[in-house]
């Protein structure tokens, strides 16, 4: 039996009409938000959504059926197709992106790459960040991986204060239960896993920053284009191939005024780097090991900006 | 691009058809990729990336549009 009053939020592909997406909220039967997205006339969008807000399916479905605009549908025909899939369950509640923010300032910050389940390199980097006096520390992604020691790495890093975890694709994996080839882990490291962010954001000397680990998220069910953090997502996954190609920099300055955030952290790249596009700042979060040396990023403010190093530490 | 392309003579909206790609989604950045694009806006003709970063003015834009059509 479905739970009553739970609110669940769903997004749409439309056909035939301007905006690629609707997003909407029901709590049982009512509609608690509405949005046109992506497209189309926005005031009139608008007005749809405010006068239909609040309002019970059964009520405005009588309204939104048959409008033809263009291709013999419209944005309130799209709605009432919308609508009727969610509650024939056709249409599934959207799995956005699971979005975390570590809402204190920070000045200070480590970053820490694809562990690939190794806990000694850990270790040796969470000694290496407390000895250079870090306030926080995000770990980028796939910190899970082929070493048999994926526990410990999970226990080391749940153990830590002000680390902060995002799932990279190899840890979404195993948090949905869908990974192949690769060590067993605890149902309850996988849970851990699983209510872990895929997009982490946070405050660098009053800038704000995005974190995600790659291209995977944009693969999730439910990933808009147009939800949060989606646009950067598609510039550095998709436009710029994760910042390897270099030529599409003047389109990529050119989309950057909608950005929402202003630092860009990503780990998929696997190797070290850092770029200035525009007004905005990107950082390539690499391995955790190279040549047999732990590394990790130290990223801090400074006068006139930020500064960025990678250290490395013996094993 | 869209609103330059609106206030084109009727004879020329006639002879051409008209996609627009938005940047901000996955599919408008794979067919920026595909016509080798670096900058925006910019416009294909017939499938060739044709102007960069810049919006023709109506007479040169109109003057490719029934060139290539002539061509046809």
């Amino acid at each position: 039996m479905k739970p009553k009053n739970q609110l669940h939020r769903f997004i749409f592909h439309t056909r035939g009409v301007c905006p690629p997406e609707i997003h909407f909220q029901l709590k049982d039967r009512l509609l608690e938000e509405i949005r046109f997205v992506g497209g189309g006339c926005p005031g009139n969008a608008q007005l749809v959504s405010r006068l239909i807000k609040g309002k019970t399916i059964d009520h405005i479905l009588p309204l939104l059926r048959g409008i033809e605009c263009r291709e013999q549908t419209s944005c309130p025909d799209q709605l009432a197709v919308a609508l009727e899939s969610a509650v024939n369950g056709t249409l599934l509640p959207a799995e956005t992106l699971r979005i975390m923010d570590d809402s204190k300032p920070r000045e200070r910050v480590g970053l820490i790459g694809v562990l690939d389940g190794n806990s000694d390199i850990l270790e040796k980097i969470i000694s290496s960040m407390q000895s250079n006096g870090v306030e926080a520390a995000y770990c980028m992604g796939n910190f899970t991986g082929k070493e048999d020691a994926n526990e410990d790495v999970i226990r080391l890093l749940k153990r830590q204060k002000e680390m902060f975890c995002i799932q990279g694709e190899r840890d979404w994996s195993y948090g949905n239960y869908r990974e192949s080839g690769l060590p067993p882990l605890r149902s309850q490291d996988r849970d851990w896993i699983a209510m872990l962010p895929q997009v982490m954001t946070f405050q660098l000397g009053g800038r704000k920053a995005v974190a995600f680990y790659g291209d995977y998220l944009q693969h999730l069910p439910g990933f808009s284009d147009f939800g949060s953090y989606g646009l950067e997502i598609n510039m550095v996954c998709g436009l710029t191939d994760f910042m390897g190609d270099e030529t599409v920099f003047p389109a990529l300055e050119a989309m950057i005024p909608q950005f929402q955030a202003d630092l860009i952290f990503f780990g998929q790249r696997k190797d070290w780097g850092h770029w200035c596009v525009g007004e905005k700042e990107f950082f390539s979060v690499g391995r955790s090991m190279e040549s047999g040396r732990a590394k990790w990023g130290l990223l801090e403010v400074v006068s006139g900006g930020l500064r960025f190093e990678t250290i490395e530490e013996a094993m | 691009m869209a609103e330059s392309v609106k206030v084109l003579p009727e004879e020329v909206q006639e002879i051409i058809e008209v996609h627009e790609w938005d940047m901000r989604t996955r599919e408008g950045v794979t067919r920026f990729k595909e016509l080798k694009a670096k900058s925006l806006p910019s416009v294909a003709l017939d499938g060739e990336l044709v102007y960069e970063a810049i919006i023709p003015g109506q007479e040169e834009l109109i003057e490719e549009l029934q060139r290539r059509y002539g061509e046809k």
